[in-house]
This record gives structure tokens, C-alpha cells and sequence, in this order.
């Protein structure tokens, strides 16, 4: 990868004042007549080959420079997540923030020399509106961004992750410079209190108690321990990763800026190994956050010292439990332990530790520089600020997405996610990974805000949101969240590691059509003996895949207990194939390919199948081009 | 000092001391599996759950009493419904997975748990309820770290290092002594003159009384014992070359016999190592 990393400083800022005549040197470049080429490498689009877009935009860039002069300066910039995932690849160029989506190499070069040199848009790549057929040339123009507020995803996809410049140009390490130069550290403490900013990871504790807690905990040698949680493990979840890779920076400018304010002298980032490319980024912030002197020794002439450093985690997903993180990074397995002495107060190594997610410490420099005043007006009375969700499953709009709390469910499966996909009807969102729960369509309208969620069964989470079609079926909903925890329990506890065992068999049999009604009860009385009985959160709240479903759909569990039937059609053996006569040309070919020959007719006749001989394969039904076949 | 009130009984304890520490001081049983008084605290057996009540008798959390530290005066209830509930609900799991455990049972029947509804879905290791006690004490105690937790959540297991018999083991059997259900025992096997650590595998030879043939400690267990109390070993092997009761007979015999053989090194004669 080609980095522009343009650390073109070779002395420390020692202070405020430095740091903003470097800021206008910076802003004062960009004055020029610049055409900037914005291609989102976060993970989507990369994975449909975004990386290659931009190796073409530099090598346009390269030539149009050299045969225009210098006239025009022609960046061409790889950013972090945009956000729009399923529509990616995602270019956007300035000025005009005109937004491109799904491109495609053929498309480099009509883009370059319409838009980029000609000033023109391509209309055939621009966003047209499902429902309107309107398009849309920007992104404040598309529903999907319109309704979302972005404070902590404000520079994600228009800054270069790797340049420190980038982030500075655009009032980075500003909140890193009021803090220190116009801040006590309890002041920058009630800031954040009186900001209401509470834990974005799951739990939503509030944060500036965590920080005055292991400010004020006894800490031999003066040692301070503060950590940032980045081992983002729920299924579907994407967005403490599209912040390390899209704006590191500003991931480590909230830890320096807490680190001040706990009077904390070393620092973690803990990442899970899958993510290769936050590693990369974190580190290129690193370095280059140590040779501006951001980190290192007198952070900014202020006489304090702080610096962090990176461990890769191997992907427990217990290990985003606080006391199993830190065992992990002591070097021992990631178990949890009793936390009757809260790790504020000894935490990592026995030391005071304060441990936030990754969005939490993103949110701090925006806190502190906007003003806790202003951060406090946005959201409900107790969720303040606005939280990051990764939008996935049965939506249109797969994306990252970033909205004020106490917005409404509906607003951001409708409007941001553009709705359930195919048309189908919407069934239920789950949101808080596994520890979350289901949350039906008559709930629809509650708001986002921790406790409301906690009150409908779910939870806020770290912010997957997993949005779930008719075609679901909510027994094997909450079977796949428990044989996911069955598999990451770290079995330490006996609740825990014999109960989800237990859950899991139960829900087996029922979505096999072998369960009995006191199934329900047993599960229920499971759920509460985990709940109450376990060590750890993971094991605490691990039966609210099945206590929300259950709660909701109910209905659907008896379903398959009485009638050995599953309303979706989902749970194999639990539904039949039948072929629909009227539709059916007698083609031959579910015929041909039934793998137990259950289907007999003549040609060009209506075919049967067999149902004594049937195994449900759902190999006719995906092999019948006429949709012939019914699940019924 | 805190004051504990546990089932209507007061006692005042030390701070930082346990709910079970108190709880054994007001003569209260509580019953516990992954406890053993001279090791750090697990906390992963769960079976003893105790609940903290607020004021007025108020429902509160549910805590293990094994490593729940005293910091304040508080009440504690053993018998209260939902604590009695849980326990319950722990020790049927437990009994689901470990069926055969003849301790268990016997807890259990103390606890009034007369059996369980649920299936095994579980597999373990001669009964083994993966408490930990016995990695502990080779850890914390022995000092030889021989064996580990292995796989994670319902694959997890006690083993030595790649479930193979391991050379850290010195066969002292203090695994075996501290766990609850009878999972690890010691083997003699009497044709090779081994202790075997079952089931870890691992294999030591035993030193034998030279006078009766009678089976003592194993040879590593011996040397650790003389590297620990800096004895030369060749010193020691002579010293312990006799079982107690064949000691205590040479010493009578020496006695009665007025002068006699000196079977055992005056301790003035001891050599010390120099360290």
C-alpha cells in the first residue's frame, strides 16, 4: 500500500501553541486548487477490491499532474468505512462531495476524466433512492447518511488513516491540547460526567465514575493502568474495527487525554488478531503520535508521561470481559475472575485500571471539544451522545451507522437501512450480539437508549444490530447465539459451561420437532440459574438470546412442540416440500437431481414428491427455475 | 472489625476475611466444592452462593461465599429461597455431568438434592467438575505447575502438558488429596515399585524401607524435600532409608541394647549444603 504518510515534521510539538501553527501550515496547503479522489478501504469494500481502485486513481493522478503543470493538485486518498458497506466499492470526490458507489475498475477512468478533471458527474454511478428512483449526487442527499449524526464517525471516510496531517488538518489532537493546557485532570473528569457519557462496549456504565473511582484507588508506585477494549467479538458487529482502521487517531487521542485525567502512566490497546488491518493502522497512529510527541515523555510541555502499546488478542470472545482481558494481557488464559474488588481498583497486574472500548475513547476528544454542554444535548436524559451501530442481516442498507440516542428502531431499519430486503416482512432486530436479545415489530418505536433496551429484553451492547425477515425462524435464532456462546464459554464456571450445554440440547430437540412443552419451563429455569449463578457477563447474560425469543415468539416455540411444524420453515424436518401443479412445467430437472428419487411425472406434466421418501435436502427447491416449489 | 450477621448469627471478623471465614466462625455450614482453606480462592464452582441482604431483609446479590471479602458489616443469608434455589440448581448440573462421583452425591444429599433433571450432555473426566483446586495446589503449593487446564468451555479439561505423562510430576499426590470427587488417584503399581498419577499418566519410583519393603514417598518428592531443606541428598537416602515404624523400632532396639548401632545420623553429624 502505497501510504502518504507525510510526517514532514522532525521535532516534537511541545505545546498548544506549536500544534496550531502546524495546524494552519496544513490548512493553508490545502488552499490550492485540489481535486481529492476519496476510496474507502474499510473491510467491505475492500473485499470487493477497493485496494485496486486506488492503486488506479494514483497512477491517474500521477500522469494528470505531470501533464497539467501543477495547476491542479490531484490527491487520491484511501479513508476508512463510509459507512454504506452494501453498496460499496465507495469513492467520493471533492469538491462536491459527489459519492460514487459500487465501482468498478472500468469505471476509474471515466470517473477521472469526468469528475475529477472535467467537473462533471457520472450519473450511472451516483445513488438513485429505491423508492423515488431520485438521485442522489451527495451523501448529505441519501437517507441512509441524512438521518445518521456522526460525532465519532465525523472524519471516518474523509481523512487518511495513516496521516497523522490528515487528522490534525481536520482539528485533530485539538481536545488532546485544550485538555492539558486549560483542564485539571478532575476537571476533565466532571467534563466527562457532565457530558453523561456512559460505556459504549455493552454494559453502559457511566464512564466518568469508572475514571474518578481509579483516579481516587490507592495506586502503589503511582501506577495506573488504562486499557482500550478492541476485541470486538459479536457476530455481525463491525464498528470498534471501522474506527481503528478509519481514525485511529482519535481512538488515541481520547486514551491520552483519560490517561491525564486518571493520572494513568502506561496504556494498552487490546485487539483481536482478525484484525489485521486495525493493527496496521494503530501502529502507523503510534509511531507517528510518538514523533509529534503526543505520546512519550511532557505530553505537550504539560510535564506528563504516557504511552501505549499494542497487544493482539486470539479471539476469545471472552476475553471482552474485562477480567479475562486483563489475565490475557498478564500473559495467563483469558478467564475471567470475581470482581467483588472492582479493577479500578486492582486491575491489571493488581494495579488501578481503567478499561474502555474502543468507541468510548473515541467519543472523549469530541466530548472535550465541543463542550460537555453540547454533547449532553444530544440523546435521552440517561443515554447521552450517539452510538455507532454495525446494520446488518435482512436490510438493504447493510452499513455502519452512527445515530443520536433515542432515535427510533424504525428510523434506522427504514429510513438509514432502507427497509428488509426483497421486500419481505420485517420479523425482529436483535441487537446487543449474544448477551442481547430479539426485539419484535410491535416494539418498533422504542427508542435508542440503554435502559429502554434493557426494559424490552435486550441490550444496547457494543452495537450489532442484526435485523431479521420473515423467513427467521426465532428457535433457531436463539439455538445459533447458544451454540456461539457454547463455543466461546471459557468453562471456568459450572452455570456457564454445563447450563448453555444444557439450553443448547433442549433447543436441538425442539427445533427437530423432539420437544415437549416443559421444555419451556426448563429453559426458563435455566436461564435464571445462569443469570443468577455465573461468574462472569458472558455466562450472566447468556440466556437472553432464548429468554427474549422466547418472550416474543413464544407462540413459535409451542409451534414446533405441538405441531412439529416451523412457521418459518427454516428448522429441516419441521416442513414439507410440496410442488404447486400450476406452476410447475414438468422440466424434469427437480426430478433428475433429487438425490433419493422422491419426485416422480411424466414430462410436461405437473411432478410429485414423495413425502415418505422426501429428506428435505432443499435441493429441488433450489434447483426449479420455475419457483415451483413450496415450503410449506 | 465488620460485622457478619449470617442466619441470625453475629460474628465479627477481620476485614478482607470471606463470607465463608465468618460463616465458619458462627458455626454456619455452607457448602463448598472448589474451596480448600490453603489456597487462593477459585470462585468457579458456584456452589457456594450465599445471598447479601439489604436493609430490612431487602433481596440482594448473590455471592460466593468462598471469596467474598468482608469490607463492611453486612447480612448474609444462607437459607434465604433464591440462594437455596441456585445452589440447587449448580449441584444438579454438576450431578448431570459427573453422575458416578460417589463425594458428590454425598454433598448433594447433604444439600437435600436428591437428584437431577437433567441429561448428560457433558463429557467428563472420571467425574472430574473441572473446580481446579488441583492445578492450584501443584502451582501455588508444590511449585511444580504439572498440569493445566486444557480446551476451553465444555472441552475443557484437567491435563499434563499435551495430555502426555509429564516429568514436573514428582508423584506427590497433593491433587489427588485435594479433590472433591475423587477424579485423581494415586496407583501403586507393585511390580515396577511406581506411583502413578492417574489419570495424568505420569510415573515416579518409590523409595522402599529397607528393612520391611514397606512403600514411602517417591524419589522425586524425597529430593525435593532434601533440595528444599538443603540436606545432601546421599544423606538424606540414608536417613530415610527406613520407614517410621522400622526407625522406631531400630531406636528402641538401640536403647535396650544400651550402645548398640547408630542407625540414625546424630544431627550434629548432618552435613549442610552450602548454598
Amino acid at each position: 500500500m502505497a501510504a502518504a504518510t507525510a510526517t514532514s515534521v522532525d521535532k516534537i510539538i511541545h505545546s498548544p501553541k506549536e500544534l496550531e501553527a502546524y495546524r494552519n501550515k496544513l490548512k493553508a496547503k490545502d488552499k490550492k486548487n485540489t481535486r481529492i479522489v476519496r476510496v474507502c478501504i474499510g473491510t467491505g469494500c475492500a473485499a470487493k477490491g477497493s485496494h485496486r481502485l486506488y492503486e488506479l486513481f494514483c497512477e491517474a493522478a500521477e500522469q494528470a499532474g505531470s501533464s497539467n503543470g501543477g495547476t491542479v493538485v490531484i490527491q487520491s486518498k484511501h479513508v476508512g468505512c463510509h459507512g454504506l458497506c452494501e453498496l460499496g466499492p465507495i469513492v467520493v470526490i471533492d469538491p462536491g462531495q459527489i459519492l460514487y458507489h459500487s465501482v468498478e475498475e472500468p469505471d476509474v477512468a471515466e470517473i477521472f476524466r469526468e469528475t475529477v478533471l472535467g467537473g462533471r458527474v457520472v450519473e450511472h454511478l451516483l445513488y438513485e433512492d429505491p423508492r423515488t428512483g431520485e438521485k442522489a449526487k451527495t451523501p448529505g442527499e441519501i437517507p441512509f447518511y441524512s438521518v445518521q449524526k456522526r460525532i465519532v464517525l465525523q472524519h471516518n471516510g474523509r481523512i487518511d488513516p495513516t496521516s497523522i496531517d490528515d487528522y490534525i488538518a481536520v482539528g485533530g489532537y485539538s481536545s488532546l491540547a485544550k485538555a492539558l493546557s486549560s483542564l485539571e485532570p478532575e476537571g476533565i473528569i466532571d467534563q466527562v460526567e457532565q457530558a453523561g457519557l456512559r460505556g459504549r462496549g455493552g454494559g453502559g456504565f457511566p464512564t466518568a465514575s469508572k475514571w474518578r473511582s481509579c483516579r481516587r484507588a490507592e495506586a502503589p508506585e503511582g501506577i495506573r493502568y488504562l486499557i482500550c477494549n478492541g476485541d470486538e467479538g459479536d457476530p455481525g458487529a463491525f464498528m470498534d474495527r471501522s474506527l481503528m482502521e478509519g481514525n485511529p487517531h482519535s481512538v488515541l487521542e481520547g486514551m491520552v487525554i483519560g490517561a491525564f485525567a486518571i493520572g494513568a502512566t502506561h496504556g494498552y490497546i487490546y485487539v483481536r488478531n482478525e484484525y489485521p488491518l486495525a493493527v496496521e493502522h494503530l501502529k502507523m497512529a503510534l509511531e507517528q503520535a510518538r514523533k509529534f510527541g503526543f505520546l512519550g515523555q511532557d505530553i505537550l510541555g504539560r510535564g506528563f508521561s504516557f504511552d501505549i502499546r499494542i497487544n493482539r488478542g486470539g479471539g476469545a470472545f471472552v476475553c471482552g470481559e474485562s477480567t479475562a482481558l486483563m489475565a490475557s494481557l498478564e500473559g495467563r488464559s483469558g478467564e475471567p475472575r470475581t470482581k467483588y474488588i472492582h479493577t479500578v481498583e486492582s486491575g491489571l497486574n493488581g494495579r488501578p485500571t481503567v478499561l474502555n472500548n474502543v468507541e468510548t475513547w473515541a467519543n472523549i476528544p469530541a466530548i472535550i471539544g465541543m463542550g460537555s454542554s453540547e454533547f449532553a444535548a444530544i440523546g435521552t436524559e440517561r443515554s447521552k451522545g450517539t452510538k455507532v451501530f454495525s446494520l446488518v442481516g435482512k436490510i438493504t442498507n447493510t452499513g455502519l451507522v452512527e445515530v443520536p440516542m433515542g432515535i427510533t428502531l424504525r428510523r434506522i431499519i427504514e429510513e438509514i437501512g432502507g427497509g428488509v430486503q426483497g421486500g419481505k416482512a420485517f420479523k425482529a432486530v436483535q441487537t446487543g450480539g449474544p448477551s442481547g436479545g430479539c426485539i419484535p415489530a410491535q416494539h418498533l418505536d422504542a427508542a435508542v437508549d440503554f435502559d429502554e433496551l434493557t426494559r424490552l429484553g435486550s441490550m444496547m451492547g457494543s452495537g450489532g444490530m442484526i435485523v431479521m425477515d420473515e423467513d427467521t425462524c426465532m428457535v433457531n435464532v436463539a439455538k445459533y447465539f447458544l451454540g456461539f456462546l457454547k463455543s466461546e464459554s471459557c468453562g471456568k464456571c459450572t452455570p456457564c459451561r454445563e447450563g448453555i450445554a444444557q439450553m443448547l440440547a433442549i433447543l436441538e430437540r425442539i427445533s427437530k420437532g423432539e420437544g415437549e412443552l416443559e421444555d419451556l419451563d426448563r429453559l426458563e429455569t435455566l436461564a435464571e440459574l445462569l443469570s443468577e449463578g455465573s461468574l462472569c457477563a458472558l455466562g450472566k447474560t447468556a440466556a437472553n438470546p432464548i429468554l427474549s425469543t422466547l418472550k416474543y415468539f413464544r407462540g413459535e416455540y409451542e409451534e414446533h412442540i405441538r405441531n412439529k411444524h416451523c412457521p418459518a420453515r427454516e428448522c429441516k424436518g419441521l416442513f414439507l416440500y410440496r410442488i404447486d401443479p400450476e406452476a410447475c412445467t414438468g422440466c424434469g430437472i427437480c426430478r433428475k437431481n433429487c438425490p433419493v428419487k422422491a419426485i416422480s411425472g411424466e414430462r410436461k406434466a405437473p411432478h410429485v414428491i414423495d413425502q415418505a421418501v422426501c429428506t428435505k435436502c432443499n435441493t429441488c427447491f433450489e434447483k426449479c427455475p420455475f419457483g415451483a416449489i413450496n415450503k410449506v | 472489625m465488620p460485622v457478619v450477621n449470617i442466619e441470625g448469627k453475629t460474628v465479627t471478623v477481620a476485614r478482607e476475611s470471606t463470607i465463608l471465614e465468618a460463616a465458619r466462625k458462627a458455626h454456619v455450614w455452607i457448602p463448598t466444592l472448589c474451596y480448600h482453606p490453603t489456597l487462593p480462592s477459585l470462585g468457579s464452582c458456584r456452589i457456594c452462593l450465599v445471598e447479601i441482604l439489604g436493609q430490612d431483609g431487602a433481596p440482594g446479590p448473590l455471592v460466593t461465599a468462598c471469596n467474598y471479602p468482608v469490607r463492611r458489616d453486612i447480612t448474609v443469608s444462607v437459607s434465604s429461597e433464591r440462594a437455596v434455589r441456585v445452589r440447587n440448581g449448580v449441584m444438579q448440573l454438576l450431578l448431570a455431568r459427573s453422575p458416578e462421583s460417589g463425594e458428590l452425591q454425598e454433598l448433594a444429599h447433604r444439600m437435600g438434592v436428591g437428584g437431577t433433571p437433567y441429561p448428560k450432555v457433558t463429557e467428563s473426566q472420571r467425574n472430574c467438575i473441572l473446580c481446579g483446586l488441583c492445578i492450584v495446589v501443584c502451582e501455588e503449593v508444590i511449585g511444580a505447575s504439572a498440569i493445566g487446564f486444557a480446551g476451553r468451555g465444555v472441552e475443557r479439561a484437567v491435563a499434563s502438558p499435551f495430555r502426555q505423562a509429564s516429568e514436573t510430576c514428582i508423584a506427590c499426590g497433593a491433587c489427588a488429596a485435594v479433590c472433591p470427587v475423587g477424579t485423581i488417584q494415586v496407583r501403586i503399581h507393585a511390580d515396577t515399585g511406581e506411583a502413578e498419577i492417574s489419570p495424568f499418566k505420569s510415573r515416579s519410583k518409590l523409595l522402599i524401607c529397607e528393612e520391611c519393603g514397606v512403600r514411602m514417598v517417591s524419589v522425586p518428592v524425597a529430593q525435593a524435600m532434601s533440595d528444599r531443606v538443603k540436606i545432601d541428598w546421599e544423606e538424606f537416602r540414608r536417613l530415610a532409608r527406613l520407614c517410621p515404624e522400622c526407625r522406631r523400632k531400630q531406636a528402641v532396639k538401640a536403647l535396650s541394647l544400651g550402645a548398640g548401632e547408630q542407625s540414625v545420623t546424630p544431627l550434629e553429624k548432618i552435613k549442610i549444603k552450602e548454598s
